[in-house]
């Protein structure tokens, strides 16, 4: 893509986050999320095969029809509140209607079903885009809408997000679709607290985008897209493979990395609201993640598989990618728990 | 004993025979008989006997008349239940349902992921069996009204598989077409529970591997990827495979850098490689414009991954084929 034509479909996506970040009026949020999807397209079909087209179709199918739906539920919300502005939606049909569009444009369950054919036909880059910044507003307009909205559905939602996202990328090879089903399972810890802590979602959010953002930077620094080819990176950079390592126990949740603190506080919050059941099916369900992400540690990280040719170290030439978010976004991952305690700050 | 061995061999199954027409010399046919020990064989008079088969239950070696085996005799009424064919259906569906479950647990195909990642070689399309067969699909231009003819049946002491028929150029009189001849073997998409379509991934292979062995013909292996939308049913992936002739097996390699990609049947400016991680189906396609009869004879296909081939893309788009890419 020109620089040019790059330079105004990536500040599109951003004005249109921005705007359904900043926005307080119902019609200004959709056409920030109109903006959004369409400037999104060419970014998705940036490598223009065939597969990145049915990728970009089959997103743009599925971001409209949750447009329509988030269209009627303003309309409906106009009808019997009589404004546009986005504050407590007194009707639950508005509310709900717009709940399932916000959802499918999330990807949470049971509207997740585009989320691996999509990230799978499409760039490493795009998918990063798609995975991450994709969900910054939606989840906006969901933390401003969630004193209204139906915690039962919610609840619902997060536990099938939580366990589709477990299932689904068990037995899965290809690293996009693996970190699809990671996004899913993430939709669904921060759709369980955002009735009870939004806050908490927002923290979520951030510490998921960090990970993600990280992961897929290694995966493009390798240009791996498969298991196999990710198993042959002792081969070529040792030094990415063991911090695949600590970002893959980081994404799975586990103590004493930055991942596990959403986790912590997403169970404590929802203890003390009375919840049993739910943390604990969440947090056993995050053991099927956990389990993938070992999986993909360990052929990459704690094993040698056998690779083309018969060295034990290929000469390490300086690389020329510059990944200069890199460091950050590894130190951001791995060491913020003990900066836990500050989260007081929060309430 | 003796009442057992007389109804027994009063229970046998007749065989039918197609017999050549004399306007259409099947050459290919009989030859494809010759290569083959097929189960069709040329019905005996009464007076005259075979001893190339003999029943089960005959243990004095008594000749009898040589039957087909796929067509019951009248003595034995086929059970038609519509109840009980929908109740297996349903059974059928749940079972590949719940293997379906128990082999996502296990790991990529319901093989460890261990043994997935270390493979490098894999027979996908084997014949050893009628089964084997009913995972393809044969077609020719008789669809659209043209004249060609193919088959497919079991090989010799069933280890392969032989397409064969006849391939006829001539249009069909409809006032549309100008152009016909072609048949092809395409495999069936593979299905799971309820019918869901499923797909290959041969993502960690590089080469596909065909031992064939034919009549001096070219033939095209197509390759097809998922076919979620409309559009991208007339979209293959193809590659020549010359076959030799002659009594010899052929191991054809090809790898998937060199296919082309066609849509609607026309080769496109545009080239994209082949993606692995979602191959629908594969198919060989003669269409060599020389009519008459052919055969081509499968072992087994399969994929393996060539360390030595390092290619990843045999063509190159460039501005002046598509300008489109290069805007």
């Amino acid at each position: 893509m020109k620089p040019p034509i790059l330079i105004i479909v990536t500040s599109t996506i951003v004005l249109g986050t921005m705007i359904v970040l900043f926005s307080s009026h119902w019609l200004m949020i959709w056409i920030g999320f109109e903006m959004n999807m369409l400037a999104i397209i060419p970014i998705l079909m940036k490598k223009f095969n065939p597969r990145a087209m049915e990728a970009s179709t089959k997103y743009f199918l599925t971001q409209a029809t949750a447009s329509m739906l988030l269209m009627l539920g303003i309309i409906i919300n106009l009808l019997y509140s009589g404004h546009w502005t986005i504050s407590m939606i007194p009707n639950p049909v508005a509310s709900t209607v717009i709940t399932i569009a916000l959802a499918m444009k999330l990807g949470l369950s049971p509207f997740h079903f585009w989320v691996p054919e999509v990230t799978q036909g499409v760039s490493l880059s795009s998918g990063m885009i798609l995975l991450t910044w994709q969900k910054i507003a939606p989840l906006s307009v969901l933390y401003q809408i969630s004193p209204s909205i139906n915690p039962n559905l919610l609840v619902t939602m997060a536990a099938t997000s939580v366990l589709v996202g477990g299932w689904g990328g068990l037995n899965q090879t290809q690293l996009r679709k693996i970190l699809a089903y990671s996004s899913i399972a993430h939709m669904g810890w921060m759709a369980a607290i955002m009735v009870y802590n939004p806050t908490l979602m927002i923290l979520n959010l951030a510490i998921y985008i960090m990970m993600t953002l990280g992961t897929f930077m290694l995966f493009m620094y390798n240009l791996s897209t498969t298991t196999l080819s990710l198993s042959h990176t002792w081969n070529k950079s040792p030094l990415i493979a063991s911090l695949i390592l600590a970002l893959m126990l980081s994404l799975g949740g586990l103590p004493p990395l930055s991942g596990f603190i959403p986790k912590w506080m997403i169970i404590q919050e929802l203890t003390k609201n009375d919840m049993i059941v739910m943390p604990t099916f969440m947090a056993i369900t995050a053991l099927l993640n956990l389990y993938f992400y070992m999986r993909l540690m360990y052929a990459t990280a704690l094993t040698m598989f056998p690779s083309a040719n018969n060295m034990k170290m290929k000469w390490q030439f300086e690389s020329t990618k510059k990944m200069i978010l890199l460091p950050p976004l590894i130190v951001a991952s791995t060491m913020l728990l003990p900066l836990t305690p500050m989260l007081s700050i929060m309430d | 004993m003796a009442w057992v061995h007389r109804f027994l061999n009063g229970a046998y199954i007749f065989r039918h025979y197609p017999k050549p027409s004399a306007s259409c010399p099947f050459l290919g046919t009989r030859f494809a008989y010759y290569c083959s020990s097929s189960l069709q064989k040329p019905e005996v008079a009464p007076g005259k006997t075979s001893c190339q088969r003999n029943s089960e239950g005959d243990l004095q070696g008594h000749h009898q008349k040589e039957v087909v085996l796929d067509i019951t005799s009248p003595e034995e009424k086929p059970e038609v239940s519509f109840d009980k064919a929908i109740k297996d259906e349903i059974k059928d569906h749940f079972r590949r349902l719940k293997d379906d479950i128990v082999n996502h647990w296990i790991g990529p195909e319901g093989r460890p992921l261990h043994e997935v990642l270390l493979e490098q070689a894999k027979v996908v399309w084997q014949f050893r069996g009628k089964e084997d067969l009913d995972k393809w699909v044969v077609t020719s231009d008789k669809t659209i009204g043209g004249r060609s003819e193919v088959f497919l049946k079991m090989g010799k002491n069933n280890q392969s598989a032989l397409l064969y028929g006849t391939l006829s150029s001539e249009a069909p009189k409809d006032g549309e077409s100008g152009r016909s001849g072609y048949c092809a073997m395409i495999s069936r998409i593979p299905r799971g529970p309820f019918e869901r379509k499923r797909s290959y991934d041969w993502s960690q292979f590089n080469t596909l591997y065909l031992r064939v062995r034919g009549d001096g013909r070219p033939w095209m292996v197509n390759i097809r990827g998922d076919t979620d939308l409309i559009q991208r049913k007339n979209q293959m992936y193809s590659y020549f495979m010359f076959t030799r002739g002659g009594p010899y097996w052929q191991e054809v390699k090809i790898p998937f850098s060199k296919f082309f990609f066609s849509n609607q049947g026309r080769i496109r400016d545009a080239q994209y490689p082949l993606l692995l991680d979602k191959i629908s189906s594969v198919g060989f396609t003669l269409a060599d414009k020389v009519d008459g009869p052919f055969f081509l004879e499968i072992d087994f296909i399969g994929v393996f991954t060539d360390p030595a081939h390092t290619e990843e893309f045999a063509y190159e788009n460039s501005p002046e084929l598509n300008p489109r890419l290069f805007k």
